[in-house]
């Protein structure tokens, strides 16, 4: 595609053979979706420039009008008008689900890095990375996130400079608890990579006079970094997904809000089956991006021969 | 011989690796612009010794001065050391990750402290100086492994080390291949530079060494310029590991 020494993927020999219909209407289903949602969001900001805060960007009144007029899909016009009620909750919950994900996933990696590096190449740090992993990753996530909000209160604790930029400040106890645990499983991928980069590698910046620390961070990062790219991309999704347990301490994100519309209204299989469809929709986002990621750092010959 | 104004000087090195003594007692001498060369059978400890130098493997006794600083000493720096002291890989241990000319200009950067321009000027000098003046941007995986070690020899030049060591630089070539790096290290010989090497290339090893040393079971069987070493080996031990080389070939 940009130029003939880059490595052909499978999955470019797939996407090669032309604009497939597949391919069109995913695109067309990302804009939307996407569309929708920076427009919902920007509107809330700009105090309701397209329709009035807190109300669809669409009358549910027209899209029922419009489906009613339809064969077939006339059936479905009141679910549909029902849906578009919903939208405007379901686009702040999702505001809260992304910021959650994308701060807590970012954090967490740069906490995983020098833990991943601790366990491979620390003495006592190794003992003490290990620890910690095994701690979070052997407790359920969910008690942990009990543990900083019921048990040591922390949303109480919040420092001032933080303290305000959500409407409750427990969005931070959330993004607190998926950062921590969030760090020992990316850990434990980069640490899988880290190990699977050649010792020789390491040997020869010494041997230009790096010291260890400067031939893990100029010589075995890059590689190993890229490696973990595809295993790394699964703590991604898995954190969207995961990232509706902060419901469970009150933080209104995608989850939380559809559970309450859905108390409220008792419509439990239309309201979370478009709420899955939300979270497959950022699932989908998310692996996407990474993908592109991956192929924007790929290098000739590295981690190449594996034919992810 | 040995006299304490000595380039390189090692004396009476010994290493043990757990109960396994791998070096007894080795010890010669390099002048500034010598070319010495470790022969030996596989498993004789040569490669041991080579690394010993830059503190790539720990020597536990004897003394290696180089220049007049001590290289064993717990007080010194290895990456001072290393700095100056350049090494050529069995394996060619390019930075994966880099084109050629990143990885020859990553030490004049990281460890040298040169500007991004400067470290870049530097490694295509290099490049240029082993011939591979139209490979800036390959990387390693697009290369020959003759091309590699090429790499891996700019990589250790643009150091500018006042010694250089060969780790058996092309054991791990085709036929080929050995050509194109045994000429690179010839002109390099030319220069002037000071070498280390450890080899199983005898042709070479007697057309530019200024001495040979014989290591078998760790131990120094044997040493001296090639005309004597290749033709009138004092040990049997020598006379025959030259005979199964020979026929080898």
């Amino acid at each position: 595609m940009a130029g003939a020494t880059r490595p052909t993927t499978l999955r470019e020999r797939v996407s090669d053979g032309g604009v497939s219909a597949g391919r069109i209407l995913l695109v067309a289903a990302g804009v939307l979706f996407w569309g929708w949602l920076l427009v919902s969001w920007a509107n809330r900001w700009l105090g309701g420039v397209v329709a009035p805060v807190g109300d669809p960007l669409v009358a549910p009144g027209l899209v029922e009008g419009a489906l009613a007029s339809l064969p077939v899909l006339a059936a479905y016009a009141s679910d549909a008008a029902f849906v578009v009620d919903l939208t405007p909750d379901l686009a702040q919950g999702t505001w809260l689900t992304v910021v959650i994900t994308g701060v807590s996933l970012v954090v967490g990696f740069l906490l995983a890095v020098p833990l991943a590096v601790a366990r491979v190449y620390g003495r006592f740090s190794a003992w003490l990375s290990l620890a910690y992993t095994e701690l979070l990753r052997g407790t359920p996530l969910l008690a942990q996130l009990f543990v900083l909000y019921y048990g040591l209160n922390l949303g109480r604790y919040v420092p001032g400079a933080l303290s305000g930029v959500f409407p409750r400040d427990v969005v931070w106890v959330a993004i607190l608890g998926f950062t921590l645990n969030g760090a020992a499983y990316q850990a434990e991928y980069i640490r899988g990579a880290v190990e699977s980069v050649d010792e020789g590698q390491i040997t020869a910046g010494r041997a230009i006079g790096l010291s260890k620390i400067e031939a893990i961070y100029h010589v075995v990062l890059p590689q190993a970094l890229r490696y973990a790219i595809p295993s790394w991309t699964n703590e991604f999704v898995y954190l969207i997904k995961y990232s509706s347990l902060a419901a469970f301490i009150t933080v209104p994100e995608l989850y939380y809000r559809a559970d309450q519309v859905a108390s409220e209204t008792f419509r439990y299989t239309l309201i979370f089956v478009v709420t899955g469809a939300m979270y497959l929709a950022l699932v989908i986002t998310a692996s996407k991006l990474m993908e592109r990621v991956d192929d924007r750092v790929a290098i000739p010959g590295l981690g190449a021969a594996r034919e992810r | 011989m040995s006299d304490s104004d000595d380039f390189l000087r090692v004396s009476d090195v010994s290493k043990w690796y757990g109960d396994e003594q791998v070096l007894h007692d080795v010890s010669f001498e390099m002048d500034p612009g010598d070319v010495t060369v470790l022969i030996g059978p596989s498993g004789s400890g040569k490669s041991t010794m080579l690394r010993c130098v830059n503190r790539l493997a720990e020597a536990q006794e004897g003394s290696i001065r180089l220049d007049g600083e001590e290289v064993l000493s717990p007080e010194l720096d290895v990456d001072d050391l290393r700095r100056e002291v350049g090494m050529v890989f069995q394996g060619f241990n390019l930075f994966a990750h880099l084109s050629a000319v990143g990885n020859v200009a990553l030490g004049p950067r990281r460890v040298l402290g040169l500007s991004e321009t400067e470290a870049r000027e530097r490694a295509e000098a290099q490049l240029e100086r082993v011939g591979l003046g139209d490979q800036f941007d390959s990387y390693p995986a697009e290369l020959s492994g003759g091309q590699q070690q090429r790499v891996g020899i700019a990589r250790a030049l643009a150091m500018e080390p006042k010694l250089l060591l060969f780790d058996e630089p092309t054991s791990a070539l085709d036929p080929e291949l050995i050509g194109e790096v045994l000429e690179v290290m010839h002109g390099l010989v030319d220069e002037g530079m000071t070498m280390l090497v450890v080899t199983h290339e005898m042709s070479f090893a007697r057309e530019v060494a200024d001495e040979i040393v014989f290591l078998d079971g760790g131990r120094v069987i044997e040493r001296g310029p090639p005309d004597q070493l290749f033709e009138r080996p004092e040990k049997e031990r020598t006379g025959r590991f030259l005979e199964r080389i020979a026929s080898h070939d």
